[in-house]
């Protein structure tokens, strides 16, 4: 267990990391994302499995949703650019 | 001095709708001014627009990576400062979670402490959180939603473009994972919701979830699809009782307890649960609608 809580504390902070240093807007968002899930899990191994339904939800669903929306709207996706 | 003889809630809407006109003549005459054309030549507003950049773009790394080293440090010192995980002896393991531990079942009906405490130990935090939340989706449709007033032809000819484009070239994989997909959703979404008292999950959790159902249910069938079965009367009405229902089901909460009332908790803590997740399932989806289409 500890080794693989060790990997995904890596994980999360090589996430983090390369979210701010991501060139295009969707990779960040998608790094970002993947933050969201590996902190979902690192919950349910820290024993408290509330937190990492909603983090799940929240974090890798809703605000997934919402960046995409958002750069579907600012035309930063391939193929809605707006002539 | 116009609307004089209009009401104050009349007034109050106009000012709201932003379509209100000056009531004294000073004020009319500040907002029909045209901005102050400048005098000075074209260059020495560049020279100086320039010169600011190159001193922003200066200054602005340098700031930029102090600020985050101090954050990290101090980040860094306070984890190094907690006591490790799990430990009998950690500060935390006090009387005050031991109590809630040992009483959460006899005091709330909630065989799950965290659910417990979350709804009723700190129901005033929740109903506070849940209030934000309403706020929080009633200014984005403020904001956000299109009317006769704020909508222009332009505007109206994008969306339809947009909509004969999504029927035209329907993007299957979405749709039919999207189909095969919500129905266990919402049906995950129901169940985190009303076994919240027993296993984890909860109000918070399962409206999350609920919310998520239903947008992805919009993008399988399509917005019409679900505007009609979830209409914008019926939107508001769940909303509006939602938050009503909590704010009751815990005021006969407090009444009863602070006076040695005994009351059947189990149903409460369902209804609180419920309430929440409501309010919290109608935020995601007006949010989602709103941004994505301005209306529901």
């Amino acid at each position: 267990m500890t080794v693989l809580e060790n990997i995904l504390l890596v994980g999360l902070v090589i996430c983090a990391a390369a979210a701010p240093l991501c060139k295009r807007l969707l990779a960040t968002v998608i790094v970002y994302l993947a933050f969201s899930v590996i902190l979902a899990v690192l919950w349910s191994i820290l024993q408290s499995p509330d937190l990492a339904i909603t983090e799940a939800a929240v974090g890798t669903g809703i605000s997934g949703i919402l960046f995409f929306l958002t750069l579907k709207k600012i035309h930063a996706l391939k193929g809605t650019r707006d002539e | 001095m116009s609307d004089r003889g209009k009401s104050g809630w009349k007034r109050f809407a106009e000012w709201v709708n932003g379509d209100s006109v000056a009531r004294d003549p000073t004020t009319q005459y500040v907002m029909n001014r045209r901005p102050v054309r400048a005098h000075a030549p074209q260059e020495f507003h560049e020279e100086r627009e320039r010169l600011r950049l190159k001193k922003f773009l200066g200054l602005y790394p340098l700031a930029a990576s102090f600020l985050c080293l101090t954050l990290i440090t101090i980040l860094f010192v306070t984890v190094l400062c907690i006591p490790p995980f799990g430990q009998p002896g950690n500060p935390t393991n006090n009387e005050v979670s031991r109590h809630y531990l040992e009483y959460t079942e006899q005091e709330t009906g909630a065989t799950n402490a965290v659910t417990g405490m979350i709804l009723s130990y700190r129901g005033f935090d929740t109903l506070g959180e849940s209030c934000v939340l309403f706020l929080a989706v009633s200014s984005v449709m403020m904001l956000l939603q299109r009317d006769r007033n704020n909508t222009d032809q332009r505007t109206l000819h994008r969306l339809r473009r947009e909509d004969a484009i999504e029927r035209t070239h329907p993007d299957n994989i979405l749709r039919k994972s999207a189909k095969l997909l919500s129905p266990f959703i919402l049906l995950f979404a129901l169940y985190v919701l009303f076994n919240g008292e027993t296993s984890p999950g909860g109000g918070f959790s399962g409206g999350a979830i609920l919310g998520g159902g239903l947008i992805l249910y919009s993008a399988a069938y399509g917005p019409e699809q679900l505007s009609r079965l979830l209409s914008r009367s019926l939107y508001d009405g769940v909303r509006i009782m939602g938050l009503m229902a909590y704010a009751l089901t815990y005021g006969i909460f407090i009444f009863a307890g602070a006076n040695g009332i005994t009351v059947e908790m189990e149903w409460m803590m369902t209804v609180i649960d419920l309430a929440v997740g409501l309010v919290v399932a109608c935020t995601i989806y007006g949010f989602y609608t709103m941004f994505q289409r301005g209306k529901l």
